[in-house]
């Protein structure tokens, strides 16, 4: 196929307004007659809140405090699962958590009447370890279990790829909860169109899950909401689930007036999703001509107060828990789980990140056993076009998998220098 | 005493939402006044180049270039529903979406250029240059430019969608399609540990990213040094100090990332084997590329100083006590 445009290094596009700075991201919206908006959070994991705003309203320039009181319609979000509130309403589940936002005349004035803000916290026992909130005795984040999701993947049989495997190994990794660190902390506008249409503008993933919802907590039809979706600065997951869209639709049609927010760095650590953090034990064995033959693995991974995308996470580590690799039994345990930490969601590779610091250093460890290259051992291993994945896939177009690795040693001279140092 | 090591890691990755939900991404294509292009379309410019992408695809498919064309992709009230910019989806299915509606667009086209050229057919109708052709006699041609005043006030549109294929897994044993299409890659480092110090240096990085095809190189391998960068961070940085549900580490004085300074120049090299369902054969990779790094350090670190290091990130603390308990087991 001759191409002309595809396959060119054509200069981006938006590249000329990013380096000169043309580009206009939400911080840098202003309009007539814009007020400041300022999210009160949550600095408990696990506490009954009673809210007192009295004294806050009263501060000169303050235009109105709201809380889950003044949610119109339904007071739930959530990518999945609808369990995040847009205001915490009787119990908050995690430091960080929004109860409140401030809107004043001006940024200044919405820090006086945080300080204002009365919030009772009424302390209850928390959970932080994964592997304990599974514990039927476990204080519960919501409902009556902290298991959120249990994916199942069996092919094969386990018993006898142990039989069949000379050489077994096993080992327990973890991988840590982290942030994904984008430039440009959430920020964002509200405004109202003189149709009463609400306008929300905010650098998002996902514009059209924004506008829906924003209209289901306002109680407004979706034509009646509008997202517009300024440049990005960085995404990386974290700016899938709403972080300020409903509060700044809210205090926009309440008050008709513009609201702008600006989250500081540190707000940001706080406000959106992170990565989850993994416990993954894993078995793996190989006959002595070095074929691999199972693998068992069981993934527990934290998802904090909210479920965010933890179900699709958790099955998509449980999917390539094997690696790129023929492996005839497998049986995989991934399970999701609520604790009282910040909240996991979506971030790059989405659960697909995780196991490969396990399955990776698993087939070294075999290799070394082997007394093969662990190039060798892989080659001998990897998914083809053709091969069957353990969830009984059939690979049957583009798995250029064999010559990704064969020019990685070619360049690379992998194989030569393990030799050299054999 | 400073020690060397390689390591190599390898990964897979099924792209798109998967599990057979329903994964779709909607295009609408429009002739604009000048005879420019319009592609309507939600699909989000994060930084990975989307938005270059898409054009690409237009273009190439409409026969123009990256210049005729407008993406309009801001404003939910003027575009469709794309799904999400995640998933690394949005060159698959998006690109997918844009390329029919753009194919769509062409036999619209194509009508209007039958009827003001007088044929009696569309066939034998190409698309070059911002013109329709009649490519066995191409004195009959009429640019877009043209068609745009001719039909001023008529609306040429036309939509595009794709549905990707996943199907859903069994509950019970998981065995199903759950992603389609699966992106590979495979990535050897080599690193310098300070056993004094317990800091890892990279030294050198070979990276091969299959793409399918590459829709723009440069902004592929923009792609596999920016993941390279993040796994590099997750690896041997990043940590939060999570403590009783506190991020102690919350601002960037505390919670340190790769800089410049602590990226190498990484080997980028795109295998291109186009994917039968996909635009043009290009497969998504934005979230591929940071996936082969962590376990080629990890590998690597073990090749210099024989401890395997099972949990992340490697600080030079966890890795100085980890030395230190091998020497005291020794």
């Amino acid at each position: 196929m001759k191409l002309n445009i595809v396959g060119k290094n054509i200069i981006r596009v938006d590249a000329q307004a990013k380096v000169t700075g043309k580009a206009l991201y939400p911080q840098d919206i202003y309009l007539d007659n814009m007020v400041y908006g300022k999210t009160v959070r949550s600095t408990k994991p696990h506490a009954y809140i009673k809210i007192d705003i009295s004294e806050a309203e009263k501060v000169d320039g303050v235009l109105k405090v709201f809380t889950y009181k003044d949610i119109p319609n339904k007071n739930a979000h959530g990518v999945v699962l609808k369990d995040h509130e847009a205001f915490a309403s009787k119990k908050v589940i995690r430091i960080g958590e929004p109860i409140a936002f401030i809107v004043a005349e001006t940024q200044k004035i919405c820090e006086e009447a945080y300080k204002k803000i009365k919030i009772d916290y009424e302390e209850i026992p928390a959970v932080f370890d994964p592997v304990e909130a599974m514990k039927e005795d476990a204080p519960k984040v919501h409902g009556d279990s902290n298991i959120i999701y249990h994916f199942k993947l069996r092919h094969g049989d386990i018993e006898e790829g142990k039989r069949k495997s000379k050489y077994i190994v096993e080992n327990i990794y973890k991988s840590p909860m982290v942030e994904h660190a984008f430039l440009q902390p959430e920020a964002g506008l509200g405004y109202l169109e003189e149709d009463g249409t609400v306008v929300v503008v905010i650098a998002t993933q996902y514009p059209h899950y924004d506008r829906e919802e924003v209209a289901i907590n306002l109680g407004l039809p979706e034509e009646k909401v509008k997202i517009i979706n300024t440049n990005v600065g960085g995404a990386f997951g974290g700016r899938e689930d709403i972080s300020a869209q409903i509060h700044l639709a809210l205090a926009a049609m309440v008050l008709k007036r513009p609201v702008k927010v600006i989250f500081s760095r540190e707000e940001s650590f706080l406000a959106h999703s992170k990565r989850h953090p993994m416990i993954m034990k894993y078995k793996t064995g190989a006959d002595e001509n070095g074929y691999l033959q199972y693998m068992e693995a069981e993934i527990i991974g934290d998802s904090g107060a909210h479920c965010s995308w933890a179900m699709n996470v958790l099955r998509k580590a449980g999917v390539h828990a094997t690696g790129p690799y023929v492996i005839p039994h497998v049986k995989v345990d991934a399970y999701a789980v609520y604790t009282n930490n910040p909240y996991t969601g979506a971030m790059r590779g989405f659960g697909a990140t995780q196991v490969p610091i396990a399955h990776e250093q698993q087939m070294d460890a075999l290799a070394e056993k082997l007394g093969m290259n662990p190039i060798e051992f892989r080659m001998k291993n990897i998914f083809r076009r053709g091969s069957m994945t353990a969830t009984g896939q059939i690979l049957t177009d583009s798995v250029p998998l064999d010559r990704c690795l064969e020019a990685v040693d070619e360049r690379f001279k992998f194989s030569q220098l393990w030799k050299e140092v054999k | 005493m400073k020690k060397r090591g390689i390591g190599v890691g390898l990964s897979f990755y099924g792209t798109g939402y998967g599990n057979g939900f329903p994964d779709i991404s909607r295009a609408i294509v429009r002739l604009l006044p000048g005879g420019r292009i319009g592609i309507y379309c939600g699909v989000t410019e994060v930084g990975q180049g989307a938005k270059t992408a898409m054009i690409q695809i237009g273009a190439e498919t409409l026969g123009v270039t990256e210049k005729d064309i407008d993406l309009i992709h801001e404003d939910t009230s003027l575009m469709p529903d794309s799904g999400t910019a995640a998933a690394t989806r949005q060159t698959y299915n998006t690109g997918n979406a844009i390329k029919v509606a753009c194919q769509n667009m062409r036999e619209k086209l194509f009508e209007k250029a039958k009827v003001e050229l007088g044929l009696n057919s569309t066939a034998g109708l190409a698309l070059e240059k911002g013109e329709v052709v009649l490519s066995f006699f191409p004195q009959k041609r009429i640019s877009f430019k043209r068609l745009s005043e001719i039909y001023k006030d008529e609306t040429i549109e036309a939509e595009g969608e794709f549905v990707a294929q996943t199907t859903t897994m069994d509950p019970d044993t998981g065995q199903g399609a759950p992603y389609w299409p699966y992106t590979f890659n495979a990535c050897a480092v080599e690193v310098e540990v300070d056993m004094n110090t317990g800091i890892v240096n990279l030294l050198r990085a070979v990276f091969a990213q299959d793409a399918g095809r590459a829709v723009n190189p440069h902004l592929l391998e923009g792609q596999m040094d920016g993941g390279f960068a993040m796994a590099l961070g997750y690896t041997l940085f990043e940590d939060l100090k999570l403590e009783n549900g506190v991020i102690k580490n919350n601002r960037f004085s505390k919670y340190l990332i790769p800089t410049a300074m602590d990226m190498i120049d990484v080997e980028n090299i795109i295998i291109e084997d186009p994917e039968n369902t996909a635009p043009y054969g290009a497969k998504g990779i934005g979230e591929p590329v940071m996936i082969p790094i962590a376990p080629a350090i990890l590998n690597a670190i073990y090749n210099a100083i024989g401890i395997r290091i099972t949990e992340l990130p490697v600080t030079p603390e966890k890795l100085m006590k980890a030395i230190r308990e091998a020497e005291v087991n020794n």
